[in-house]
């Protein structure tokens, strides 16, 4: 609305009598026509409208008072917006305005779980979920109690036997392997007819392991995976694993190449007995180059081994068995040794391991050296 | 005089803007208390500044709706004597660059009076001051110093940003027994008008309001920043983060307990004020969640404020007030720490 407001009468009056309205809210007025007729201290005056328009509203009834500046009548339409500096500018988002008094129902249903930084890492260390738990602290706070608390209840719920020592290290180092390794296992046969008859083919199965390396030395290397860097190994360095009630050992024979059949038998009851007897030391055991798992002396063919890291590669040896072969167009029996080759294929390439075995078995098949 | 309120007043049906929401909760206020009384600066004949106390003069007299001389000093001090004396005086003061004529009287007696007389007195006043750039007008006119109000005990400050939060906190302002600060966003004055019923109803002076729920992260803020800070939850929404936004509206004092619940259920929180940085009351909310949620917190907690500068001529205005790319630049910070 405008407004219209009682102008200066004239000779410093400053407030004067509504006598007489001459037009109502809703008329429509043209400029200089008579509104409105007031009396002052000095005569009657009557009022003409400032400009045409709609009346919306009239100020004060016959016998009123009013001061000069005070608004007498309004006009209809946009008045003035006021602000004598700066712009408001209107409109803006369309969005309604909707809002819960203080807190959001999902905030006041939430309740995470409180706990200082290093009651966190033992909770992520034991496998507890935090969230899971009621803290017993002062206002909910989550002690180091309260977590093994939880963990030792999670164990009891399954209850069984924890691992221990060499079954411990077995279970995490094959799950480790496994979520790593990209395996790719090959199988082949040596026939070992050209063999004498005594038949102990661990430290051949070694020494031809040698012979193949010498023709793909990439399989006696060492892998990691985090930098993507090998490393490649001069000597042979032999894993073997063992078979104990107590669990898997993987004892090393070293310089498996370089050694003679006798001194590397020698070696190999030596740490035999050292395992059987539980006394061989840790060095003993690492720092394998290749493992090779004789497990056919007890039972089986051909296998899937599982390539241990830093490693790239694990031979299965199965046992050996009389089959009969095709020899010269005649059929013949002749002893079979079944064999496995698992690699990691990050690190070594299809043709690499072929070659590897097929170099393996090449000198397998060799007459006995005496 | 014609006491007919109806025709000057918004209809209850119609959209409603923040300078209406303002103008009819002191409608509201003066008829529901006789004791209500508008004063300052062109209130009465010219109806305020920005017109809002349009309409108060006509409809309850001169004698409760005073037109003051240029004298804010004045004003101060003349409020805090009618509300000793049982009124409860509601001020203008035209820009919130005038205020500080005020600020003795402010600091030192209304802030006071209740502690000072050992109960024996309170005073009900309400000063309220648009705030906040943005209108393009000088910079005693679009400054944002709610933290220096906040900062004196005895003092509540209120800072609305919708026309239902203006409508229902100004009533809970006038109702209040000691002073309110109230200050009013101009650049919001006129945007996003909203249905209003103009039933009374008051809202709570002591809790922050919760504009958006969300589970990722928390943007806190108040006055005009709200509205950016509302665009700013937009735009995560539409990448799949559920922000939550919360209007503290209340500074003085701080609804800290809503913050916290919140904070700790999301981990991350910016806070956005229009306000320069030091000093500013994102520090101080900053500070006491720190201190309340430290072990729930996954980043630090982000401000975004204006510089440390006396706001600009209106050219570099927008580069003053926080954008919502400023706010979506810290809420990356926020949700990408860790």
């Amino acid at each position: 609305m405008k407004y219209f407001k009682l102008p200066d009468l004239g000779e410093g009056l400053q407030e004067a009598e509504i006598v007489e309205w001459h037009v109502k809210a809703g008329d429509t007025v043209k400029a200089d026509q008579l509104v409105v007729s007031v009396e002052t201290a000095k005569a009657i005056v009557d009022i003409p409208a400032p400009y045409d328009g709609v009346v919306a509203k009239v100020y004060g009834g016959d016998g009123d008072i009013l001061h000069v500046g005070e608004p007498l009548m309004a006009f209809e339409g946009e008045g003035d917006a006021g602000t004598v500096v700066g712009r408001l500018e209107g409109g803006g988002s369309s969005q309604d305005d909707q809002f819960f008094v203080g807190a959001a129902p999902s905030t006041r249903e939430h309740l995470s779980a409180r706990a200082t930084p290093a009651v966190r890492q033992l909770a992520r260390q034991l496998g507890v979920d935090l969230n899971a738990l009621s803290g017993s602290g002062s206002d909910g706070l989550i002690t180091r109690a309260d977590v093994e608390n939880a963990s030792q209840a999670e164990r009891d719920k399954f209850g069984g036997e924890k691992l221990r020592g060499v079954r411990r290290s077995m279970a995490l180092n094959m799950a480790k392997s496994h979520a790593e390794v990209v395996p790719v296992t090959i199988f082949g046969d040596a026939d070992l007819h050209r063999w004498g008859a005594a038949r102990d083919p661990l430290i051949r199965i070694g020494k031809a392991m040698a012979a193949a390396c010498r023709v793909e030395p990439v399989l006696n290397s060492w892998f990691d995976g985090k930098s993507l860097s090998i490393k490649h190994h001069e000597k042979l360095d032999l894993g073997i694993a063992v078979d104990t009630p107590d669990g898997l050992f993987v004892p090393v024979l070293r310089d498996v190449g370089n050694r003679h059949a006798a001194d590397l038998k020698e070696g190999l009851n030596c740490l035999r007995a050292d395992v059987k007897a539980r006394s061989i030391p840790p060095k003993e055991m690492m720092g394998a180059t290749i493992t090779l798992s004789n497990f056919g002396t007890l039972f089986g063919r051909y296998a899937n081994p599982i390539v241990v890291l830093p490693q790239v590669a694990i031979i299965g040896a199965g046992g050996i068995r009389q089959e009969p072969v095709a020899m010269d167009g005649q059929v013949v029996i002749h002893p079979i040794l079944p064999l496995s080759l698992t690699f990691d294929h990050r690190a070594v390439t299809g043709g690499e391991a072929a070659r590897f075995f097929k170099a393996l078995v090449e000198e397998l098949e060799k007459p006995e050296s005496t | 005089m014609a006491n007919d309120l109806s025709t000057d007043k918004p209809a209850v049906d119609k959209k409603v803007s923040l300078l209406e929401a303002v103008n009819l909760a002191m409608h509201r206020a003066m008829s529901e208390d006789e004791n209500v009384a508008v004063l300052g600066e062109d209130v009465g004949v010219n109806g305020g500044v920005f017109r809002a106390t349009q309409g108060l003069r006509d409809t309850f007299g001169f004698k409760r709706v005073i037109d003051s001389p240029l004298a804010e000093t004045m004003l101060g001090g003349l409020v805090i004597g009618m509300a000793a004396q049982g009124l409860k005086p509601v001020v203008e003061i035209q820009f919130m660059g005038f205020i500080y004529a005020a600020m003795e009287h402010l600091v030192s007696h209304a802030a006071r009076m209740r502690n000072r007389t050992r109960g024996r007195l309170s005073c009900p006043m309400v000063m309220r001051s648009p705030m906040g750039a943005g209108i393009r007008a000088p910079e005693h006119h679009s400054e944002s110093t709610e933290a220096m109000f906040a900062h004196v005990p005895g003092l509540r400050v209120v800072i609305p940003s919708s026309p239902a939060r203006a409508y229902g906190l100004l009533l809970a302002a006038i109702d209040d027994p000691d002073p309110v600060i109230f200050l009013e966003p101009t650049r919001l004055y006129r945007m996003n008008p909203q249905t209003l019923v103009d039933d009374g109803k008051r809202l709570p002076l002591d809790t922050c309001f919760t504009l958006r729920e969300g589970s990722d992260i928390t943007l806190i803020s108040w006055g005009a920043s709200v509205h950016e800070t509302l665009q700013a939850a937009n735009a995560l929404a539409e990448h799949g983060v559920s922000a939550e936004v919360i209007d503290v509206a209340c500074v003085k004092p701080l609804d800290l307990d809503t913050l916290e619940a919140s904070v700790r259920k999301t981990g991350r929180c910016v806070i956005v004020h229009e306000a320069p940085r030091s000093g500013g009351l994102g520090g101080e909310i900053a500070a006491s969640l720190y201190e309340r949620a430290l072990l729930d917190l996954q980043a630090p907690i982000q401000r975004v404020t204006a510089p440390d500068i006396p706001p600009p001529l209106y050219r570099l205005e927008q580069l003053y007030i926080p954008s919502v790319e400023d706010i979506l630049h810290a809420c990356d910070t926020a949700l990408n720490y860790a």
